[in-house]
């Protein structure tokens, strides 16, 4: 600690062998000022209307923990703990609605508060504050970015999560009744959802065998070419399963981009309402054996 | 069809041949299967004919263009052709491609090709 | 062999074993180490010749142990001695085992294509190979004398190695490259450089050199095997099947599923269907890809005639043979990236991407 003096001169090699011993002391400093910094930083927190979502109870828990772990990984360094942290972090705070801004916030006022005491308690010396400022700051800087790119993850992975199971409950095949299938859409179709929708009716098609299938997009706003080209492919596809495709609720947008994309609409068995697409599906399902001709294929 | 086990067999049922493909066929092979049930169905005066393809995990250009002729002679030879088995996703892949089954009929399974043409039957309506 | 000394050892309480005593304990030991080996009785003769000599300074009741000891002795050297015979063997005669110059330097049978393949080497290349690889400099110190620095030097050693490989099997086998693009191709092999070996283009010049496809054996096979690419030569119908099976299997190891996994077979059927059909011959070419994301991509290579008109080869029913011209507007429409280069004479390179679904 007195190894000050020639300090100023050579910065450069100096520097790594010092902030190796500097850091557990600023560690211990840190430990020392645990809930006085802590206090310090919640109220900078609150100030900053960061984590509003809480309740007082949960920040106080929340910063005791965050701010521990902080000083851990501070200490050891090790990229393993800081990772973990950082996922700890993310997991726990995703679930209350918490924003990339406000995680990345709450880090960088951590950071300087404790830079802050530190420059407090070494300020007698400049030197050695560099030193110590020199040491801190990468590892404080780590931290912080860890958090951050982790935080986007966890975010994106939870994001991702939900709107497999939002896909999931919005494409259910309904077996109305035997050999006939409902497939309700309801909200957007976006190529990825459409992709999944298709499966599902396939797959259902064969597992129910179904022979008539009603695909009713009263719910549908709008589709684009592409997931309108995927409607059309879905119909035929079916067909070639042995599957008749009643299709209800076309809007005239959708009719519209329909004709666009070159579908020839007569070929499409279409009916305005879902309930005259079940009538017509029962007719087709009963009528079946004395109809002349064939319905599927043609 | 030649040495090993069979790639394709053709059975009789009363006036229906039914063809199953057991594994994936190359060209060459595929053509040999064409050759060899449209001769059958001369052979046997078929007035139906089931193609059951649910083994195929690709039906390609060529695999659909050669059952579409498969059919396309049939009928010539006063044949109806049903293929069925076709698999979810090579149907959509199929449809994908660009090829579709034209105007060949096409339905879940065995079961259901045979009901469709019990009903073509039944109904009375295939002229003579 | 077995003389008679043995009785003169005075006999202790228990144990005090005969020198011929040990021997059915030897033979044991050594039929347990290499079984019906024809220097197993040498083995055992061996072992107890060494005991015998040594029989004197043998503490009493320490006979037993210090023949077991001496025969594993024996049998290690016998290994070590074989092991080196056969690993020097292999170097001797094998030239894909390229690793190291050095090993070729000592092939007395190959000298003369090596001092062929050195005298190619650039005056600097070669001193600096010859450094390191005879007199056994080490990187850092012919870094020190060149004032580059040690990675700097390996890297240079690697360029040189490689290039004294393709030299070697030129030389070797008496014939020089036909064309200007055969050296790049065989030393991206050489260095096992797949970044380079894509800029070359590598895969198709050995479709259509036949030079370079019969060199680049020995050349090629270095590294580690990759599990994440597969080739599939096309020249008949059957191999149609095999490329879109073996592009299924790739895949789906990769994590496609369904529909995905489909849609990539069938667009494989169709690419290597138009070689067999339009260039007879050529080859398939599948590959995982991680960046930018997870996917898999499909070159078809052939040396075929080439496409005239590509617009309309992509056009729906297109098509000069008697298909129904869905194979490539087909295959763009199953794959979701798509490219196609064509020189009439030349060859048609299809090229085709999938990703994978985000998920998990």
């Amino acid at each position: 600690m007195d190894a000050h003096h020639d300090e100023e001169l050579p910065p450069q090699d100096d520097q790594s062998p010092s902030g190796d011993m500097l850091l557990p002391q600023l560690v211990a400093h840190l430990r020392e000022h645990r809930a006085t910094l802590r206090d310090d930083w919640a109220q900078r927190i609150h100030d900053a209307h960061l984590l509003e979502a809480m309740t007082p109870q949960e920040m106080v828990a929340e910063t005791t923990s965050v701010y521990d772990n902080y000083v851990e990984v501070l200490e050891t360094g090790s990229v393993e703990a800081l990772q973990h942290y950082a996922r700890d972090l993310s997991e726990r705070i995703i679930p209350r609605g918490v924003e990339t801004h406000e995680v990345v916030g709450i880090v960088l006022l951590l950071r300087d508060v404790l830079a802050r005491s530190l420059f407090e308690k070494y300020q007698g010396d400049v030197g050695l504050l560099n030193r110590v400022l020199d040491a801190y700051e990468p590892a404080a800087n780590r931290i912080a970015n860890t958090v951050a790119v982790s935080f986007v993850d966890e975010r994106e992975r939870v994001i991702r999560q939900q709107q497999d199971a939002i896909r999931e409950l919005s494409t259910p095949v309904l077996p109305v009744r035997e050999r006939l299938l409902i497939l309700p859409i309801i909200g957007v179709l976006d190529s990825e959802r459409a992709k999944q929708l298709t499966e599902q009716l396939l797959g259902g098609i064969r597992t129910h065998r179904a022979k008539v299938v009603v695909i009713d997009i009263t719910g549908a706003p709008e589709v684009d070419e592409a997931v309108a080209n995927h409607l059309v492919q879905t119909v035929d596809a079916s067909r070639l399963m042995g599957a008749s495709v009643i299709i209800t609720g076309l809007s005239p947008t959708i009719a519209q981009t329909l004709v666009t994309i070159g579908v020839d609409l007569s070929k499409m068995n279409t009916i305005g309402d879902l309930q005259g697409g079940l009538e017509e599906a029962e007719r087709l399902l009963g009528y079946k054996v004395t109809r002349k001709g064939v319905t599927d294929g043609s | 069809m030649n040495s090993g086990p069979a790639l394709v067999s053709i059975l009789r049922q009363g006036d229906t041949l039914v063809a199953s493909v057991h594994t994936a066929l190359d060209d060459s092979e595929m053509v040999r299967f064409q050759n060899d049930l449209v001769r059958q169905i001369g052979e046997y005066r078929a007035r139906g004919v089931i193609i059951d393809v649910a083994a195929l995990d690709v039906i390609d250009s060529f695999a659909s263009r050669t059952l579409q002729t498969i059919a396309d002679i049939a009928r010539l030879r006063g044949a109806v052709t049903v293929i069925v088995g076709i698999q979810p996703e090579v149907a959509f892949a199929m449809v994908r491609l660009g090829m579709g089954m034209g105007e060949v009929a096409t339905a879940l399974d065995l079961e259901e090709g045979m009901a469709h043409l019990a009903g073509l039957r039944g109904s009375g309506a295939r002229r003579e | 062999m077995t003389p008679a000394p043995a009785r003169e050892e005075p006999e202790d309480a228990d144990g005090a074993a005969h020198v011929a005593d040990l021997m059915p304990m030897l033979r044991r030991i050594v039929a347990a180490r290499v079984g019906q080996h024809p220097a197993a009785e040498d083995i055992v003769q061996e072992t107890l010749l060494r005991v015998l000599t040594a029989e004197d300074r043998i503490e009493p009741g320490m006979l037993e142990p210090y023949a077991i000891t001496t025969v594993r002795n024996v049998i290690a050297t016998m290994w070590r001695k074989q092991d080196r015979d056969a690993r020097n063997q292999h170097r001797v005669h094998d030239p894909s085992e390229p690793e190291d110059a050095e090993e070729l330097v000592v092939a007395s049978e190959e000298q003369s294509a090596i001092s062929v393949a050195l005298s190619r080497l650039a005056d600097r290349e070669r001193q600096i190979l010859l450094a390191h690889e005879v007199s056994g400099r080490a990187t850092q110190s012919l870094a020190d004398e060149t004032g580059s620095t040690a990675g700097a030097v390996a890297a240079q050693l690697k360029r040189t190695r490689a290039r004294m490989r393709v030299e070697y099997v030129l030389a070797l086998e008496g014939v020089e490259p036909p064309t200007d693009r055969c050296r790049p191709v065989l030393l991206a092999l050489s260095s096992a450089d797949r970044r380079r070996q894509r800029e070359v283009d590598a895969p198709r010049h050995l479709l259509e050199c036949e030079v370079c496809a019969r060199l680049s054996e020995p050349l090629m096979g270095r590294g580690p095997v990759r599990t994440d690419e597969i080739h599939v030569p096309i020249g008949a119908d059957p191999d149609i099947v095999a490329a879109r099976q073996a592009a299924r299997e790739l895949a789906s190891r990769a994590g496609f599923t369904g529909t995905d996994l489909t849609m990539l077979a069938t667009a494989v059927s169709e690419v290597a269907r138009n070689i067999v059909r339009f260039a007879s011959s050529g080859e398939v070419s599948i590959e995982l890809l991680d960046r930018p994301r997870a996917g898999i991509r499909v070159v078809a290579r052939d040396t075929g005639p080439g496409i005239g008109d590509l617009d309309r080869a992509l056009e729906d029913g297109f098509s000069t043979y008697n298909g129904l011209g869905l194979g490539l507007p087909g295959s763009r429409r199953l794959m979701d990236e798509f490219d196609i280069t064509s020189e009439p004479g030349q060859g048609t390179t299809v090229s085709m991407t999938k990703w994978i679904d985000r998920k998990g």
